[in-house]
């Protein structure tokens, strides 16, 4: 699955942890490798390993400065890309010093985010086009959260729509950027969906179906990119929102969540709703990406909430329910013991797709779909339509990006 | 400001892999009757094939003949095979069904989808859809099957039957 990851460009860590040219070193864990992430005095971005090659002390501690990283320890200086550039003990113009090279990936920033392609430089792929990330600036907002689980246990929550009217019940009339739009009404109104899952050229449409009117469905269509890029279904005219679930190491992950619009700016409320951790947003500890409400606190459950009907789990927050119950299942949940219906066809055939991918990637370098930048351009949409309509076909355009036009919502 | 001690039930423990391991470790009782029913000729190859793996409590059928020819019969007038060529009824087979799972390829008997379809409904039984063939020709037979089938899936690839059923643990 590791070599699957590393055809992919990744989030890396968001633009905003390296805010200015010669900013600290950021530690960054991805597919259980330790780097940092800097940005030099040219405002270059770079991922290298953590680790001086000279006695293994840590970069993290390292003094960015006049183009460089420097080692604190000896004074071992690296530019983005890893090279040595300087080695103090040795002579000037050294040799050994243009030898001394350590791992690096090319870290490049697009909208919020900055992104990493960690696989072999022959093959790297164009950049990312999520539409998420290549709006104007003030049209959308990501913020990330530590998960303490397995990626795949967190990724598979965000196509699975049957939840959604349970466990964010209590989201649906209170959540400043859910709340207020018909498509909740249809939501609350029919607890038992139909599901229908259809091939994309990138991944897989999950459509889940509710009764709306006497002669329609209201559907809501969740878009996955392979290898964990997914969509929610808008409501309304809220800004769209989504994920990417990415691999710190095999018991933890980065949740990234977005929020955007696709033709108007976010309005002042909505991003100070994002930033109070509404929405799919989490709040975190100051200074962290742990969540308030974490394992450590039991997530602050709030039993009376769970009574009254405020919330569904007792925990507050979408984005903490998800991951309270996604972390419950332990680091790695054991899939042994689960017992799937036919309801969760979506991530039955999510497992398929990933397995298949890495088998083809394996036996006979197959690229993955989802690499290939025309993949990325999908939206989520939650319309109405006649009972006799097949949601791929009426909702071809809906479902891809369009310039300049809204997003297809309820 | 008191500080929280974390007992051993308190979630930081509880989902750590250590104590993930104390998790019983007996199988959870569970799918007992999943039928499974092809609904045209390219749907009965299929799962004469796949009816060869070892499952647990699942059965294969055939239609008997064309559901469209019963008339008014209803659910009670259909006829099923099994892949020993054995007939039985599909009421019979309902009785302790958990989950009915129809397969079809492009040529979906339509009248028994509704029949299948409509005697789950008041049984309380769930349906499960799977059109196999080539995605570009199989638009109307999932049309077909979207009424009776409360998930529903198209595919080009057979082994998507056999992924399903093994997820379900059938």
């Amino acid at each position: 699955m590791g070599e699957l990851f590393r055809q992919y460009w990744l989030p890396a860590l968001l633009a905003d942890e390296l805010p200015e040219d010669d900013s600290p070193p950021v530690r960054v864990k991805l597919l259980s490798e330790r780097m940092v992430a800097f940005r030099d005095s040219e405002g270059r971005y770079g991922l290298i390993d953590e680790f001086c090659a000279h006695r293994g002390a840590s970069l993290w501690f390292g003094r960015n400065e006049e183009s460089g990283l420097r080692c604190p320890y000896h004074g071992w200086k690296y530019d983005i890309t890893g090279q040595a550039i300087e080695i103090p003990s040795e002579p000037e113009n050294s040799t050994f010093c243009s030898h001394v090279k350590l791992t690096s990936y090319p870290l490049v920033k697009i909208g919020d985010v900055l992104w990493t392609y960690m696989g072999d430089p022959e093959k790297e792929p164009p950049l990312p086009e999520y539409e998420f990330a290549t709006v104007p600036p003030d049209q959308t907002y990501t913020s990330k959260r530590w998960q303490e689980c397995n990626w795949l246990q967190a990724f598979e929550g965000g196509i699975d729509s049957s939840h959604v009217s349970f466990l964010h019940s209590g989201g649906l009339k209170s959540d400043p950027l859910f709340k207020g739009t018909k498509g909740n009404d249809y939501n609350m109104g029919d607890l038992k969906p139909f599901f229908e899952v259809a091939d994309s050229e990138g991944g897989l449409f999950v459509g889940a179906r509710r009764n709306a009117e006497e002669d329609t469905y209201y559907w809501r269509i969740t878009p996955w990119v392979m290898p964990c890029f997914t969509m929610v279904p808008p409501r309304g005219d809220h800004p769209v929102h989504g994920h990417f679930w990415i691999p710190i190491d095999d018991e933890n992950c980065w949740t990234y969540s977005f929020d955007y619009h696709p033709v108007r700016p976010l309005s002042v409320t909505e991003v100070q709703a994002m930033e109070d951790g509404h929405g799919v947003h989490s709040e975190n500890i100051p200074g962290t990406f742990r969540p308030m409400a974490n394992k450590d606190n039991d997530y602050l459950i709030d039993r009376a909430a769970q009574k009254r009907g405020d919330t569904y789990s007792g925990v507050k927050g979408i984005a903490m329910q998800d991951a309270s119950l996604q972390e419950s299942m332990g680091p790695i949940v054991d899939r042994t013991k689960e017992m799937l219906v036919s309801a969760d066809s979506g991530i039955i055939k999510a497992r398929q797709k990933l397995k298949r991918a890495v088998e083809a990637l394996r036996d006979k370098g197959i690229t993955p779909p989802g690499v290939d930048p025309s993949h990325h351009r999908v939206r989520s949409a939650a319309v109405v339509l006649p009972r006799e309509a097949a949601f791929v076909e009426a909702c071809r355009d809906d479902l891809m990006v369009r310039e300049g036009v809204r997003q297809s919502s309820v | 400001m008191t500080v929280r001690p974390i007992l051993g039930s308190s979630c930081a423990k509880a989902t750590s892999a250590a104590e993930m391991r104390y998790r019983i470790d007996r199988p959870i009782r569970g799918r007992r009757g999943a039928r499974i029913v092809g609904l045209d000729a390219g749907a009965d190859l299929i799962i004469e094939r796949i009816a060869r793996e070892p499952w647990g409590h699942a059965r294969f059928f055939a239609l008997a003949g064309p559901v469209e020819d019963l008339g008014d019969g209803g659910s009670a007038s259909v006829t099923l095979r099994g892949v020993d060529g054995e007939k039985c009824s599909l009421l019979a087979q309902l009785d302790d069904a958990d989950v009915v799972i129809m397969v079809a390829t492009i040529a979906a008997d339509a009248a028994a989808a509704t029949v299948i379809g409509a005697a789950c409904t008041v049984r309380a039984i769930m349906t499960a859809g799977l059109v196999i063939a080539d995605v570009a020709r199989i638009d109307s037979t999932v049309a077909v099957m979207r009424p009776h089938a409360r998930v529903l899936m198209g595919s080009g690839d057979e082994r998507d039957v056999v992924d399903l059923l093994t997820a379900l643990r059938a």
